[in-house]
């Protein structure tokens, strides 16, 4: 399951994570729409590795701001609640699961 | 809504041929393209290698690829599609404004013709965006640049205007761009994207203009950005011999697999990736059966 989340639970709960996988996105953004099932499929395939979660840039400028986010969908991956590695755009399910495989 | 079979975006030889091919072996085919087929075709003042018509005018050969698909009932939907998402077992296509849906994809859509400008790769999600309704919200209220390869562009700059500080828009064409009095129409070469400290800059042959962002916006994207994820070699496509990309699924055919670029490779290759789409088709079917 991938959990939508604010800045407050950003800052609580992805930085107490192991492994978090972010995806920072906008409901206007069609790329990020599309991206939204292939995060849900790949939530399942890491059920217990590693936790998934959702912002909405427009609600939470700050962390747009703080992360340097200039194009969406914008995943970032973080280990340890420290941002490790950022994808940028759609990408198939086996791509970005390779990533995540190898940031593990 | 309703699932294609398999979707060919092209309607120049490549195409015309997967889609004749995927056709003739009774799969539903949606064609998106050109009524007018092909500029390029359309534009040969000759052609002498493809047999059956020798010494044809590129115009006449177009004449008859387009009987040939009116006699098979084949329809031709222009739109203009300008992503395909590779979902897992099949693909969304966004086709102007509608999603449209097929299991398999070929890919003619032929070769794009110039390079990307110096910097613009580099920089691209960090400035340099394509997406103008992607992107646009994060540049509220900050300066951002529009380079245009063509009117059609001229929407995604007034859409802009409405969201950004200051709007600078670089027409790639020789129309008058009709467009808000608050965006700013400057006529120079752009010659490269620069990082400015934190922002970006616009460099001209005369000039350089500061701003936080730049899309560039072209009317023919390169393959790796019309397929996300897409494995490309430059401006082209990068295939197996039975013209498999490297998405399960997808496939090319025509000049966007590389040279040479000829009519009859192109139609060759059509028939080859309608083929191996076919194959894939039946493959999945065994696997969910």
């Amino acid at each position: 399951m991938v959990k939508k989340i604010n800045e407050a639970e950003f800052n609580s709960e992805v930085k107490k994570d192991a492994v978090a996988v972010v995806d920072f996105n906008a409901t206007w953004c069609g790329p990020c729409r599309m991206l939204a099932p292939v995060l849900e499929a790949l939530s399942e395939e890491y059920a217990g590795q590693v936790n998934f979660y959702a912002v909405d840039v427009d609600e939470n400028p700050g962390l747009a701001t703080q992360y340097r986010i200039q194009s969406i969908p914008f995943i970032g991956l973080f280990k340890n609640g420290q941002f490790i590695d950022q994808s940028v755009g759609f990408r198939p399910q086996a791509q970005l699961s390779g990533w995540i495989r190898e940031n593990l | 809504m309703e699932l294609y079979d398999i979707a060919v975006i092209g309607t120049g030889p490549a195409g015309i041929s997967a889609a004749i091919t995927a056709t003739v072996r009774n799969k539903r085919v949606l064609l998106l393209g050109s009524k007018n087929l092909s500029e390029k075709l359309e534009k040969a003042h000759e052609i002498r290698n493809y047999p059956g018509f020798p010494a044809v005018k590129g115009s006449e050969l177009a004449a008859a690829m387009k009987a040939h698909l009116d006699s098979m009932g084949i329809e031709i939907t222009e739109k203009r599609v300008s992503a395909v998402y590779a979902m897992g077992d099949y693909f969304a296509l966004q086709a102007d404004q509608e999603m449209l849906e097929a299991t398999a994809v070929i890919l003619t859509t032929g070769v794009v013709q110039g390079k990307p400008l110096p910097g613009e790769e580099q920089w691209l999600g960090r400035g340099v965006s394509y997406c103008a309704t992607c992107d646009a919200v994060l540049y509220r209220g900050r300066d951002v640049a529009v380079i245009g390869y063509s009117p059609r562009e001229e929407a995604e700059a007034a859409f802009l205007s409405e969201v950004c500080a200051k709007v600078l828009y670089f027409p790639v064409y020789e129309a008058e761009p009709i467009l808000p009095e608050s965006v700013r129409v400057i006529r120079e070469k752009v010659t490269g994207i620069e990082a400015d400290g934190d922002r970006k800059k616009v460099v001209t042959a005369e000039n350089g203009y500061s701003v936080d962002g730049v899309f560039v916006l072209r009317e023919a994207v390169a393959p790796g950005q019309l397929v996300p994820g897409l494995e490309t070699d430059g401006s082209h496509v990068k295939v197996s011999r039975k013209m498999e990309c490297s998405i399960p699924g997808c496939f090319a055919a025509g000049d966007i697999t590389g040279t040479p670029y000829q009519y009859i490779k192109a139609a060759g290759e059509g028939n080859v990736a309608a083929l191996s789409a076919v194959s894939y088709l039946d493959q999945l079917k065994r696997a969910k059966a």
